[in-house]
């Protein structure tokens, strides 16, 4: 098992768009992946659009992406950059 | 955030018939400027369609929440709609849309109130319960109990 944290970096933050682009890369692989809200207990299924919506992060919100499986260094890898990279926005 | 103060009456279509994504758009859009939420239908329209062709807004589960932030939109606000037909909307699950939300931003909106709005529709949504009756629903009034029990 393996966590990273990264911040949301795009100014609407994570809506559906995200959500979507974060569930469809997590889907590509085998691994548990789940994300929690830094300084929280709320854990969502990084698998799961609703889950990832009802999270409502904000930009500037801090997470722990965790990634359990055997491609988890992967998955975890293509997330982090995805989020890293605004999810394609700005 | 309470969503049934942004659903106005007028803003719930149930059973909406529409043969298209397009017309379901309209239809909602229709009704949101007659509740006074919209007051520039073509611009507010154009920032759905515009939101939609950066990737569908059918989030799976048979929901769609077409939403789009407006200097058309007077105040924000809600609409529902429940398809008499099934629709597709090329959700992520490859499954048609039954139950639409559609959010309305005024462009001026401070900050993430469109999040908010967000939020509070996909904390009901999550429950597979609700679900199951948000899409069996057949009035306005059994749709505003459900939005206000969970």
């Amino acid at each position: 098992m393996i966590k990273h944290e990264t911040t949301i970096r795009n100014e609407s933050g994570f809506h559906i768009r995200p959500a979507q682009l974060f569930t469809e890369t997590a889907a590509r692989y085998a691994s548990n992946i789940s994300v929690t809200v830094n300084g929280t207990s709320t854990t969502v299924d990084g698998k799961s659009i609703l889950g990832l919506m009802t999270l409502g992060l904000s930009k500037g919100a801090e997470i722990t992406i965790t990634s359990d499986g055997a491609d988890e260094a992967e998955a975890i890898r293509a997330l982090i950059e995805l989020a890293e990279s605004g999810f394609g926005e700005n | 955030m309470n969503i049934k103060e942004l659903l106005h009456e007028q803003s719930i279509l149930i059973p909406l018939a529409a043969a298209s994504k397009n017309e379901v758009m309209e239809k909602l859009v229709d009704a949101l400027v007659a509740s006074g939420a919209v007051h520039d239908r073509e611009a507010y329209l154009g920032a759905l369609h515009n939101r939609e062709a950066t990737g569908s807004t059918g989030i799976g589960f048979r929901v769609a929440i077409p939403h789009g932030k407006s200097s058309g939109v007077t105040k924000p606000a809600l609409a529902f709609a429940k398809l008499a037909e099934p629709i597709d909307w090329d959700s992520l699950d490859g499954q048609p849309v039954t139950g639409v939300f559609m959010i309305a931003v005024p462009e001026a909106a401070a900050g993430n109130e469109h999040l908010q709005i967000l939020i509070a529709i996909s904390r009901k949504l999550i429950d597979d319960e609700f679900r199951e009756r948000l899409l069996a629903v057949e009035d306005a009034a059994t749709l505003n109990d459900l939005l206000g029990a969970i």
